[in-house]
């Protein structure tokens, strides 16, 4: 083939292209510094529709520097955690918005699991807050008794995937419409246990420690040399490299047989099965993936806040994950970051329609589905080696 | 891949005495409907055999039986001298038994590659750490995998060769019947079940089709075919020997002529257009 | 055990039977005609409760006072009500989807389940807390022995029953139904008959979440309280219920609710566990019959077609 010098040529006209591509990625960075950091509500609204206008007439010309971009996957995914880490140093003494940069990171890794189950291999999951409810209490019990914080964040995604197991015989055995029936019972029926049993602290909850990685004590402020910065720096490097993890994670498997598999079995489990493909093993596979991830944001986020209960892992917040997948784009995890930000942070800086986020997210929601159903990024044609001209 | 045809072709000779596929008293109920009463069927090694009778008379369930999709309620199947019976849909692909479906089963969203590559399962590494881990070895299994699609896809058609990394549903009717005949060949299978490949086309079509699936079974000798059809010219064209069924049982049997002018098979198939 | 207090047990158990008997009634009867499931019924359920209690409320100040005509007033604005909604979610996003993935008109009912619940919770007057609702009917009462004969509850059931079985009639008995039924069996052969497919799939929207709606009214006149998150434990039992008897059966749906009545009534019985663990076991309970019976226990008619 002379694939290599066509590749080669290809890369040298790409290279004006990635500079543009880089510049774009730094004019996100400084759009989220401004997002994250506005209180005004006039700010927020310009931002939004800034935002909302620079993808609708993007479009036309981004996909020639995207490409740029995912032809070197590792350098895009530095370039994001670079992004990211710039972002929170510019916000070194705002400990509010950073708090928020953290949430929106772990929840990134929660839906990332739930997309892997759901988008991948076509697995409903309703009881997603109740995984990462799993892994919050798992850390609120076993950090209290003692055990160090990396083997507690480990052990909150191994118990929500045990846990996930108890539901994998009926996830099995049923489909479609009753696969979603039994997980939307274990969601509702994980939050009424929590409220009515004393010993987890029923509906008062659970109080947390924050994280101590051996004497390196994620609550203490961190000096940066000139300056001083909020302690949620230290939880914005671990949920960004959590997020950052599980990206990477959830991109490979995509991109490999295995994400094959899960993708046939998706579409057609019938097909899939005769010729060859385990369609049980894939499920399995998927679930407990998805549930190990749910498992381990739940763990971090419990012992950032310090504090959780029942009502922090409602069916509602499940449905809550379900809406950021759909937003995003369903199957694809670079659209679960914008949509994220979106879901969790407007209602935040609003807080006048923070009481009525559930409605809102609904709204918004059926109207997705009924407009675009694809979401904000839709999902691309698998290319296991982007940047190698196949 | 005409090597692994060629090493088939001896024993295949030896083996024309005894079928490569037999059915006894196969048997599928579903509630009170019987689907398949007691079938008898064999498939000769080599033999391009077709499968004809009137709608609803157990050709696909027939199809699904041998694959596994149903259970079957009485009966046995044996495969190369193995009894398949019972054998869950993986088992009995992995024993070599390919189809193709009546309703186009491709993932549409999916490349022609990554459906081709669903057939190819079987030989491609699906463990989780080796997928997301030992990207070098996953590398070099794609391109030998990319190597084969190309060159599977190649002795149909070289545009379809061309299209490999489209997704399947651009493709129109006919290309999608080629892709999924690549799926079901891919693995080499011993036996092709061919449900309807005319199903949704035109006639020309249809002829360019059958061209198709004819010089692949010129390529490999020892293929053996199992086509169900209601193009009565696609039979007549394609096969050594029918099969006609009525109401889950066999009414005749031998070359297409013969079976034609038999008076049971004519009443079969009038007695469902007069209904 | 006393007999009177089996007994007592027996009556209530009934009573919640008929109530989720109602609410899979609809599921069935939707699933029949589309082969969907309508996820948001349950808090069709409660709107109905909710829109009964408004009713009421409204005559109130009206200074309607006269029962029979408050009762009568209630159900009919509930099962109106209700069948408008039902109608409506049938024009605008079922029938919209029917070409999408089934994830897809899952998941919209499931918004419109927390669009609904979120509603009653954020604008009906103190909507977040549980609002009483009016004893409406006589409350005279039999004692024998431990088991108390309540004449509200023996109204409730009996009205509830008439209602299924009104549906039922309409279903086996009329040409409406005919059309329903047709549509069930291939809706492309019905539609080829001159059935008009659009207008039977709202009829049958209407009719299954009018009697939701009268559902609704039947639990707030039973338990004299209702809240804003009830329809989802009525709709995960009420979707239970009709897979268990068998999706498109009504004969299954309703055996599947008071299966469910009875499961529950004996799980709260026989259970060492506060009451307050009701809910838990109502859940589990599905999850273990789901996987016990992943297609109901009366096998639903078509197997996969391949």
């Amino acid at each position: 083939m002379t694939g290599s010098a066509a590749t080669r040529g290809a890369a040298r006209s790409h290279s004006g292209d990635l500079l543009v591509a880089t510049a774009a990625v730094a004019a996100i960075g400084a759009w989220l510094w401004a997002f994250l950091a506005t209180d005004s509500v006039g700010v927020l609204a310009g931002l939004l529709a800034f935002a909302a206008a620079a993808f609708v007439f993007g479009r036309r010309a981004a996909p020639r520097y995207r490409r740029a971009l995912a032809a070197r996957p590792r350098m895009a995914t530095s370039l994001g955690v670079l992004t990211v880490c710039v972002v929170a140093v510019a916000l070194h003494d705002q400990p509010y918005p950073l708090l928020m940069l953290c949430t929106v990171l772990l929840f990134v890794v929660a839906c990332i699991g739930l997309d892997i189950q759901t988008g991948h291999c076509g697995l409903v999951n309703f009881a997603g807050a109740a995984f990462f409810g799993t892994g919050a209490y798992t850390a609120a019990i076993l950090a209290a008794h003692g055990v160090p914080d990396p083997a507690v964040i480990f052990a909150g995604g191994v118990v929500a995937a045990a846990a996930g197991s108890l539901l994998i015989l009926p996830v099995l055995r049923t489909r479609g419409y009753y696969a979603a029936l039994v997980t939307i019972a274990f969601g509702i029926l994980f939050s009424t246990f929590l409220e009515v049993n004393d010993s987890l602290g029923g509906p008062q909850g659970l109080k947390l420690h924050g994280i101590d990685f051996f004497g390196w004590r994620f609550n203490r402020d961190v000096n940066l040399g000139w300056t001083t910065a909020s302690f949620y720096v230290n939880y914005v490097v671990l949920s960004l490299a959590l997020a950052a993890g599980a990206f990477v994670f959830a991109r490979r498997i995509e991109r490999s047989w295995l994400g094959l598999a899960f993708d046939a079995v998706r579409l057609d489990e019938i097909a899939a099965a005769t010729f060859g493909i385990g369609v049980g093993r894939a499920k399995i596979i998927a679930f407990t993936l998805g549930n190990f991830l749910c498992g381990v944001a739940g763990s971090v986020y419990a012992m950032m806040q310090g504090f959780i209960a029942p009502n922090n892992f409602t069916f509602g917040e499940s449905l809550i994950l379900v809406s950021i997948l759909i937003l995003g784009g369903i199957g694809n995890p670079l659209g679960i970051l914008p949509a994220a930000l979106i879901i969790i942070v407007v209602p935040q800086k609003l807080q006048f329609i923070q009481e009525y986020r559930f409605l809102l997210y609904g709204v918004l929601v059926v109207l997705i589905l009924l407009f675009r159903p694809e979401g904000l990024l839709p999902r691309r044609i698998r290319d296991y080696f982007p940047g190698s001209g196949a | 891949m005409t090597a692994a045809a060629d090493t088939m072709d001896g024993p295949a000779r030896e083996a024309a005495a005894a079928p490569l596929l037999a059915c006894a008293g196969l048997t599928m109920r579903f509630g009170g409907l019987v689907a398949l009463d007691a079938l008898d069927l064999h498939v000769a090694q080599g033999e391009i055999l077709g499968l004809i009778g009137p709608n609803g008379s157990g050709k696909t369930t027939f199809f699904n039986v041998l694959t596994g999709l149903y259970r079957a309620s009485g009966g046995r199947i044996a495969f190369a001298g193995r009894d398949i019976t019972g054998l869950a849909p993986q088992a009995v692909y992995r024993a070599g038994i390919a189809r193709t479906f009546q309703r186009s089963r491709l993932c549409l969203p999916l490349t022609v590659f990554d459906n081709v590559m669903i057939g190819n399962h079987l030989r491609l590494s699906h463990g989780a750490c080796f997928n997301v881990f030992r990207r070098g070895a996953l590398r070099r299994q794609y391109d030998e995998a990319v190597g084969a699609a190309r060159s599977l896809a190649a002795t149909f058609n070289a545009q379809l060769a061309a299209r490999l990394f489209d997704a399947a549903g651009t493709l129109d009717m006919i290309d999608r019947r080629r892709v999924e005949i690549c799926r079901a060949l891919v693995n080499t299978p011993r036996l092709l079940l061919l449900d309807e490949p005319s199903a949704g086309m035109t006639r020309g079509e249809t002829r360019e089709l059958m061209d198709d699936i004819l010089q692949v079974r010129a390529a490999r000798p020892a293929l053996t075919i199992v086509i169900i059809e209601h193009e009565m010219n696609v039979i007549e064209r394609m096969t050594q020997r029918c099969v006609v069924l009525n109401y889950g049982s066999k009414i005749a049997e031998g070359p297409f002529r013969a079976v034609a002018a038999d008076r049971g098979v004519q009443e079969a198939y009038l007695g469902q257009a007069v209904a | 055990m006393d007999a009177g207090v089996l007994a007592q047990y027996v009556f209530n158990g009934v009573m919640l039977g008929v109530i989720y008997a109602m609410v899979a009634v609809g599921f069935t009867l939707f699933f029949g005609v589309l082969d969907v499931i309508q996820f948001a019924h349950g808090d069709v359920v409660m709107a109905g409760a909710f829109v009964g209690l408004a009713t009421y409320v409204a005559l109130h100040v009206l200074g309607v006072a006269a029962p029979a005509v408050v009762v009568f007033a209630v159900a009919c604005a509930a099962g109106l009500g209700m069948a408008l909604v039902g109608a409506v979610i049938a024009r605008w996003l079922i029938l919209p989807l029917r070409a999408a993935p089934a994830f897809n008109t899952l998941l919209v009912t499931l918004m419109l389940g927390s669009i609904l619940r979120e509603l009653v919770r954020l604008f009906y007057p103190n909507g977040s807390n549980p609002q009483p609702f009016p004893r409406l009917l006589p409350s005279a009462s039999v004692n024998l022995g431990h088991f108390t004969l309540r004449l509200d509850t023996t109204i409730l059931i009996i009205a509830g029953l008439v209602m299924i079985v009104a549906v039922n009639l309409v279903v086996r008995r009329t040409r409406l139904g005919l059309a329903i039924r047709a549509v069930a069996q291939d809706s492309e052969t019905a539609r080829v008959m001159g059935i008009d497919f659009e207008r039977v799939v709202l009829v049958t929207f209407a009719i299954g979440s009018a009697l939701a709606g009268f559902a609704g009214v039947v639990y707030g006149l039973y338990y004299n309280e209702v809240n804003f998150d009830i329809g989802l434990l009525l709709g995960v039992i009420g979707f239970s219920a009709a897979v268990v008897g068998g999706l498109g059966s009504i004969y299954g749906a309703i055996l599947g609710g008071f299966l469910f009545a009875a499961l529950q009534t004996v799980g709260s019985v026989a259970l060492p566990v506060s009451s307050a663990y009701n809910n838990v076991f109502a859940f589990a309970v599905v999850i273990v019959l789901m996987t016990w019976k992943p297609t109901g226990l009366i096998a639903e008619r078509a197997s996969e077609r391949v």
